[in-house]
């Protein structure tokens, strides 16, 4: 079973991590990594991703002529996405499991950040 | 340049739309195409869709490193529909495809005109965090 687990934020955390000593930024990427590197290993690895600051984001919508009209301005309390991880793991259980993992990884000081987690199952295709 | 367009049309408590089945069908077929064109034009990266609301768990770590989850969320938050990962020359490109997904067929097939956020991806880490 696939799953998506999604690391979101705001505006303002974005700015508060990239107050973080480097030594600490270091250690939570280290962390990152090592949880990446483990899920390759025991063959759940999918797929994962970082996307830019919510700063560099636009809204779009279709507009009557088929053009798109776009937005950047976000109020600062929207939260937005900052990565994902696609896993493929046997039980939801599991899924929570390296949610957790991640949810755990270390922030200033090595204090773990304990930042939530939203964790999707994909949808089931009709036909597949 | 690889960007990332997310559909976060869904509500807690939200499943299929109540749509006539006809609509719905071509509300499909319409996405359908969209994935299709974009097969095509090479620009095509990566696309699903998410399961409803209703199963979605919000995950903590607790001290013990135990994960502890919640599944209760405000009926104000936005959920993730669905995403799309395209590799297209600009930015342009990446809003002309949202604006495609974001016309979609609704009931009786009027465009939704959906909001699509539109992200660029990573190539790797910021400088700033090596």
């Amino acid at each position: 079973m696939k799953y998506i687990l999604l690391m979101s934020s705001t505006q303002s955390g974005v700015s508060g991590y990239h107050k973080w000593p480097q030594a600490d930024r270091d250690a939570h990427m280290q962390v990152l990594g090592a949880i990446a590197k483990d899920l390759v290993d025991s063959g759940e690895f999918v797929a994962t991703q970082g996307l830019v600051e919510p700063r560099q984001a636009k809204l779009v919508r279709g507009e009557k002529n088929g053009l798109p009209a776009t937005d950047g301005v976000f109020p600062e309390a929207k939260e937005f996405l900052l990565g994902y991880w696609i896993v493929d793991v046997a039980t939801a259980e599991r899924a929570y499991a390296i949610a957790g993992r991640i949810s755990a990884a270390p922030g200033p000081g090595g204090v773990p950040t304990n930042m939530p987690i939203e964790v999707r199952q994909f949808a089931e295709r009709a036909g597949q | 340049m690889k960007y990332m367009l997310m559909m976060n049309t869904m509500s807690a408590g939200a499943g299929v739309p109540p749509w006539p089945k006809a609509d719905l069908q071509a509300h499909i077929a319409f996405m359908h195409s969209v994935n299709r064109d974009l097969r095509e034009a090479g620009e095509w990266v990566f696309a699903e869709g998410l399961s409803f609301p209703d199963q979605a768990r919000q995950v903590r770590a607790g001290r013990s490193g135990v994960p502890i989850t919640d599944g209760v969320f405000p009926e104000s938050k936005e959920f993730l529909a669905g995403f799309w990962i395209v590799d297209v020359d600009s930015a342009e490109r990446a809003w002309a495809i949202a604006a495609r997904i974001s016309a979609a067929p609704g009931p009786g097939g009027a465009p939704l005109n959906m909001p699509i956020e539109v992200r660029p991806i990573m190539s790797g880490p910021p400088e700033e965090m090596l």
